[in-house]
Formats: C-alpha cells, structure tokens, sequence
C-alpha cells in the first residue's frame, strides 16, 4: 500500500523551498526568491503555507530600515520533509 | 516556478537535488579575515625576530599587542559581512563556531602564558622554596624565574587545527597545506630558540592565512567559492 505524498510538500514552489531550507540554518526571503526563481508574492503565499503547517519558522524583522524576512525549517519540517523523501523512493522503486 | 504545479515523481526527485545543488554554490568566503590575521601575526612574528636578531626594544609597548588592536577591524569585517549574507549554511555555522572557538583558545593560552609562571614562582615561596640556576662555566648562582618553554610552539598547534579544519571542510586546498605545514613548523619550533620560534610563527600565518586568504579574495572577486 501506498503512502500519500504529503500535499503540503507535492507542489512546485513549496517543495523547492522546503529543499533549499534541508541545506541550510536559514535563509532570507530574498536568497529563496532568487534561487526559486518565483515571484515575491507567489512566494509568500506559499511560505505562509508552510508555516501554517508547522514546516517552517518565519522571522520578520528590519535591518537598515528595510523589512528582512528570514525562514528557517523545523523540526516537524524536517520530519515531513525525510516522509517525503522515503515515500518519493518507494514510488520510484514500485515503478521500476 | 508555479506553486500548484503538480510533479511526476521523478521530478520531485530532480527539483530537490537541484535546489540543494543550489544551495552548495551560494556560500562565498571573501578571505578578508584570512588576510588580516595573516598579514598582522606574520608582521609581529617578523618583527619579534628582527627585534631578537638585531637587539632593539620597543619600550613599553609589546608588537605583539597589534593582534588586540586587530579585533577591532575584524568585529568591523564580520558585522559587515553578516549583514551582506543572505544565507547562513550549516557549514558555515560550524565553521564560525570552529574560529570563535579558536580565539577564545589562543587568548586563553596567552593568560596561561602570562600567569602560571608567576603563580608558580609564588606557589614555591609560599613553600619557601627559591628556584635558582648555576652557570656550569663561571659558578654563578642566580635566581631563577619559572617560564612556559617553547610557548611558540603550543600556539602553533592552535594554529593549526581551526586551518586544517577549515581547509578539510570546505576542500579547499591552500588551507589543507597551510594546516599540514604549520604541524611542521610546530615540529621544528621544538628544537629552536625563541628568535627562530618568532621566524616560524610568521611563516606559519603567512601559508595558513595570508596566502589561502589572497587566493580566496582573487576567487571572491571572480565570483567563485572554494
């Protein structure tokens, strides 16, 4: 029997932030737009998501007057992020 | 990147090694602090050597002292440089743990340095022992002050092992010699005076630091990392 890929993880964008996020401690929203290649509001909708779902921790501060939003994974991220992971193998690994 | 996008399975996959590859790429060492501490501990190690060599002093103030002076230039660097990152990796992290941790060493055994030989000398008289030293050739019998022998070379190890880490992490080469060289050199300061120990110590921060770091400065400055 199948596992159900996480939906919170099985789309585009919130998967490619979830995956810059597993590399590091954290992360501008900037850094994140950049490597996405997304749009500034796109982006936000969906890292509000993930936040919403306890994936990821966003911190909104001010630095030389300008707003700096920084985002950095959790735990319970993490954990989703390795289901995820083992469940995309043995998809994979079902199909061969 | 469109976010309701749904993925085969195999482009889960490939999205995810992508964005970690990403990641890899995004970290840059400027070498700034490199070539501070390089240029400041090679000048002082020079300069203590011609200081033994050609016998002159300068009065109160200790050459050694500019490496205090140099932290203030290097919170100005590290304060500019986490404001300019946009992205802090678990490497990174690790690494700056590693040298903060090196700094706190090498002032601690400066403080050891400075204070057990005078805790010693009192721990004796409160004893009431006095150390003395005889010349074997004219007989004198003078009074003997305690130091830590070869120091130098202790501050070579130190040296060492934030460099060869560093270099080992990163798979950065010049960093990986720099370490190997200054066991090397701590090896040979075993057997020198403390004029050659001086000699040794500039050369030891000029291949651990102030070379890696100009090397790391010319990539920074073509927009490559290490």
């Amino acid at each position: 029997m199948f596992k159900e890929l996480d939906p919170i993880l099985h789309s585009q964008l919130r998967l490619a932030v979830m995956s810059l996020l597993i590399a590091v401690k954290e992360a501008e929203f900037t850094f994140i737009r950049e490597k996405t290649n997304s749009t500034a509001g796109n982006l936000s909708v969906q890292i509000q998501k993930l936040k919403d779902a306890g994936y990821v921790d966003v911190v909104k501060q001010f630095k030389d007057n300008y707003p700096l939003t920084t985002c950095k994974i959790t735990q319970k991220g993490i954990t989703a992020f390795e289901d995820y992971v083992k469940a995309l193998h043995v998809y994979l690994q079902a199909g061969k | 990147m469109a976010e309701d996008k749904k993925l085969s399975e195999e482009e889960s996959l490939q999205l995810i090694t992508e964005m970690i590859h990403k990641v890899k790429g995004s970290f840059h060492e400027s070498g700034t602090s490199a070539i501070l501490w390089g240029s400041v501990i090679g000048f002082c190690g020079l300069f203590s050597f011609a200081q033994a060599q050609f016998n002159f002093t300068t009065g109160w103030f200790d050459i050694w002292l500019l490496t205090l002076i140099a932290i203030v230039p290097q919170i100005i660097i590290s304060i500019r440089e986490s404001r300019k990152r946009k992205v802090l990796t678990y490497e990174e992290n690790a690494m700056n743990a590693i040298w903060m941790i090196f700094g706190i060493s090498i002032f601690a055994v400066a403080f050891y340095n400075n204070v057990v030989p005078a805790v010693t000398e009192n721990i004796f008289a409160n004893d009431g022992i006095e150390l003395l030293q005889k010349n074997k050739a004219t007989g004198v019998v003078t009074a003997f002050h305690p130091f830590i022998f070869s120091v130098s070379s202790v501050y070579l190890i130190l040296y060492a092992i934030p460099t060869l880490a560093t270099g080992l992490v990163r798979k950065f080469k010049p960093m990986i010699i720099g370490g190997f060289l200054c066991y090397l050199v701590f090896i040979i300061s075993c057997f020198t005076t403390y004029k050659y120990d001086m000699l040794l110590h500039s050369f030891a921060a000029i291949s651990n630091w102030l070379i890696p770091g100009l090397i790391l400065r010319n990539k920074f400055l073509k927009g490559e990392g290490c």
